[in-house]
């Protein structure tokens, strides 16, 4: 049996969690049903988020901005209130803390790792306040649900939600030939499609650039997309769901990497439902999406070999997601010892968390919040924590979202920050011996991992584990690769 | 691994001798030059920091009429925040490119600093920077200033960054141990090893990471012969839809903290300010006529402020457009008639002390710039 299976293929076992008999077996049983979040305490619906984010903008600014146009501080102040009110410097943190909780307690942690690579796949990067009330709750409610269907299904419910939509811009698309595209025309305003959504959903979640498409095909892609939109009101600004508004969508068929999409029945939105169809069942899109996944699980240096038995699952099953996943642990399975991933410094530290028993997130009876101040100390630590690390993870940079090979992760800045956390996890008390525990489940090399604690205390002659030695072990190479 | 200043001159010469028109053959007698990039994000208003003396504009923008401004040439006035700029344009270092934008005319702030970062068209496209393709082909090692890598600086390979952090580091000892858990030769150990020795200043436990704090930190390793050519800098908060007000108002306060950033800059850089570039980098400038909320929207063209030793002379340059409604960039904007990245391009070639053409060739996809080196840098 391989035991660092189970940090290369979830968060790692816990000092009091028994071992299980077939690690692959115990993979492939979590991926079959969607688990529920773990998080005992109240987790609020995208719904009501989004309303939070409408009072927000809306208020800011149409009101606020125009009440105190004169008055810097007085404008700051209001607009400081407003940020409580909403909870804008809230919401991200409890999401942190659900997120967590589920991975670190989910009786399915092969799936909740699974969950993570989804959100990263699909990612939303940091822009106009999405990271506040929407990423999050995207996660929860789009992503999650439908991670054990058809991948499909999953690219359909994405690429349609409010997120994704006011992510990429989607909203702001006006089919040149539309009737809001004439009547904007006949205002002497710019009427086009914004290209931005099309472009990624091509690039990032489908096929990738090696389908071969070319400008053209994305221009018709965006023309199809024309008319998916975050309907504009005036009270709540973009913040209502996402319709169809026929009335900015390019009529006619538009050719896709050479296939003819056109309306089927009494609405356009048929068009964009078939091309994500075409495109989930091109094979640059299992291939794209299996080597994405063997990277991330296996290591940097994939070879075609490795991807293979995932692309065969994905094509025999129509991309039927827990058929791919089964496939994947497989694969993971048999190039556990021989090939290493070095991990994010997110699953780096809930592994560090999951070995060390450490109390995290911060229980669900400390996030009573009155939205009348500043969020307590507590309450601000998830995402003070990953911003600490460098992985705020609801706020990457670019919709292509957090790197996945070493060298972008291993600055001397973020390298430190990993330095830093483990000695801040080794002032948390560990009983004697719950280490010991932890290593014998997680380690096939236990020895050796014994050896250099040892050679971090002076080579004493009888070692126990204390909790100082989780400031050598966590930011150590055993625990930063696996 | 460290690229120190031998190594540097040893990689032109092999250069040179194959013939590369590349590097100057004065490389190697001059001292070291800098480069910094304070990155103004949210759309900096070169109308506001750098005020053409035009009465359309205060017409278009009652509200918000800044006072006090200071008189750099007979067409403009600077504002009078910017006051350690103005210091440095009385003693010549300091001069402003002004009507100029990246070729970017949305509006969007996501799209504009993707752009402003990658020196690309297509936003999200490249997913490399242009000063980071630009040290590649130069083989130069730089600092950032922010805990990410900035985009800016991606593509290139050997790159530091500090950001300070409110917790606390193990000691040099525990650091030793843990390095023995890394493989020999692996980048983990260099990483490891680079850490371990950083100077004291970098590895001191500060929760502040005020900007002119990591400006301080930043200066000292540029002076220092062996250390970094490069440093970016991150400043938020140029998005000023409301209350941009006049000399007190949000804008000024953020122009201001350029100033804090660009004053820490130049008392800590010592004698090597004389052989350093500071410019400003911005997604776009913003609107000509003010907004109902006394502030003003997204524009197109702005202004780059240039400081340092290697800045030619206190000088304005710009084409200039005009302000009246038929220059205006789609009626509505200042417009830029001369694209950015001909300035940038143009600077590190002076920095990096390598022919213009060189640089655009690896940094721009060799798109047709300007070379306006020598007018505006000192070299």
């Amino acid at each position: 049996m391989k035991r660092d299976f189970f940090r290369k293929m979830g968060f790692g076992l816990g000092p009091d969690d028994t071992v299980p008999a077939d690690p692959v077996a115990w993979a492939e049983s979590q991926v079959e049903t969607v688990p529920e979040l773990t998080w005992p305490g109240d987790i609020p619906t995208a719904k009501h988020l989004l309303d939070q984010r409408a009072k927000f903008v809306y208020t800011d600014r149409k009101v606020i901005r125009k009440k105190f146009k004169n008055d810097r501080r007085a404008y700051k102040e209001a607009k400081t209130a407003l940020r409580w009110e909403t909870g804008e410097k809230y919401y991200e943190s409890l999401e942190i803390a659900i997120r967590h909780h589920t991975a670190l307690h989910s009786s399915a942690p092969v799936f909740e790792r699974l969950w993570l690579f989804w959100h990263n796949h699909f990612a939303i990067a940091e822009k106009d306040l999405l990271a506040c009330w929407n990423t999050g709750a995207y996660t929860r409610e789009i992503i999650r649900p439908n991670m054990c269907g058809s991948f499909t299904e999953l690219a359909k419910a994405v690429t349609t939600s409010w997120t994704m939509i006011h992510h990429l811009d989607n909203s702001e698309s006006v089919g040149p030939n539309s009737k809001r595209g004439k009547w904007r025309r006949e205002e002497g305003k710019v009427a086009t499609v914004n290209e931005n959504h099309a472009r990624e959903l091509l690039e990032l979640h489908t096929v990738s650039p090696a389908a071969g498409y070319t400008q053209k095909d994305v221009i018709a892609l965006a023309y199809i997309m024309a008319g998916w939109e975050n309907q504009w009101t005036k009270k709540r600004e973009e913040c209502n769901p996402v319709r169809f508004e026929a009335k900015s969508h390019e009529p006619g068929n538009h050719i896709v990497m050479g296939k003819r999409y056109k309306q089927r029945g009494l609405s356009a939105k048929s068009k964009l439902i078939d091309a994500i169809e075409d495109l989930c069942a091109h094979p640059s899109c299992a291939e794209f999406i299996s080597t994405k996944l063997v990277r991330h699980f296996v290591t940097d240096d994939v070879t075609p070999d490795m991807v293979q038995p995932v692309i065969d699952a994905w094509r025999a099953t129509d991309g039927h997601l827990p058929a791919v996943y089964k496939a994947l642990i497989r694969v993971v399975y048999e190039h556990t010892g021989t090939h290493k991933k070095f991990l994010n410094p997110e699953v780096w530290f809930l592994q560090s968390v999951k070995l060390t028993d450490a109390p995290w997130p911060p229980a669900p009876g400390l996030w009573k919040y009155d939205f009348k101040d500043r969020p307590n100390k507590v309450q601000r630590r998830p995402r003070g924590l990953m911003f600490q690390i460098g992985h705020p993870v609801y706020r990457p940079k670019q919709p292509n979202g957090w790197p996945d090979t070493e060298q972008e992760w291993l600055s001397p800045e973020l390298l430190i920050r990993r330095l830093a956390v483990a000695k801040r996890l080794a002032r948390e008390h560990m009983p004697i011996g719950k280490l010991e525990q932890s290593l014998a489940h997680n380690f096939d090399q236990l020895d050796e991992v014994i050896r250099y604690l040892k050679y971090c205390r002076d080579n004493p002659e009888t070692w126990r584990s204390t909790s100082q030695d989780t400031q050598f072990l966590l930011p150590s190479e055993w625990m930063l690769k696996v | 691994m460290t690229v120190n200043r031998r190594e540097f001159i040893t990689a032109c010469g092999s250069l040179t001798l194959l013939g590369s028109p590349v590097f100057s053959a004065r490389a190697a007698t001059l001292s070291k030059r800098n480069l910094v990039i304070i990155m103004l994000r949210g759309g900096m208003d070169g109308l506001t920091a750098v005020q053409p003396r035009d009465k359309t504009l205060s017409k278009a923008r009652p509200d918000i009429i800044v006072e006090g401004t200071k008189k750099l040439s007979s067409d403009f006035n600077l504002h009078p925040r910017l006051e350690t700029f103005y210091d440095c344009w009385k003693e010549g270092t300091a001069s402003v490119y002004h009507a100029t934008s990246i070729p970017y005319t949305g509006r969007s702030h996501f799209d504009g600093q993707n752009l402003m970062e990658t020196g690309g068209h297509t936003p999200y496209a490249e997913k490399t920077g242009w000063l980071g393709r630009g040290m590649d082909a130069a083989e130069l090692q730089g600092l950032a200033a922010s805990l990410p890598m900035p985009l800016l600086l991606r593509g290139s390979n050997d790159l530091d960054n500090y950001f300070p952090t409110w917790m606390r580091l193990p000691n040099a000892n525990t650091m030793e141990k843990i390095q023995a858990s890394y493989s020999p030769g692996s980048e983990l150990e260099r990483t490891l090893d680079r850490i371990r020795h950083r100077p004291k200043a970098m590895m001191q436990e500060v929760g502040d990471n005020k900007p002119h704090e990591l400006a301080r930190v930043a200066a000292q390793e540029l002076s220092r012969e062996d250390g970094p050519r490069i440093a970016v800098f991150d400043l938020d908060g140029f998005d000023t839809h409301a209350a941009q007000g006049g000399s007190d108002g949000e804008h000024g306060e953020q122009l201001n903290n350029y100033d804090k950033v660009l004053r820490v800059l130049k008392d800590n850089l010592g004698d090597s300010y004389n052989d350093t570039l500071i410019l400003t980098l911005t997604e776009f400038g913003r609107k000509f006529e003010q907004n109902g909320g006394y502030g003003t929207e997204h524009g197109y063209g702005t202004a780059i402020l240039m400081a340092g030793g290697l800045v030619k002379k206190a000088e304005i340059h710009a084409d200039w457009p005009g302000l009246k409604s038929k220059d205006l960039f789609e009626g509505q904007d200042l417009n830029a008639t001369v694209d950015a990245r001909s300035i940038y391009c143009s600077a590190m070639a002076a920095c990096f002390d390598v022919d213009f053409r060189y640089m655009k060739r690896h940094a721009f996809w060799d798109e047709p710039l300007t070379d306006v080196t020598d007018r505006l840098f000192r070299i």
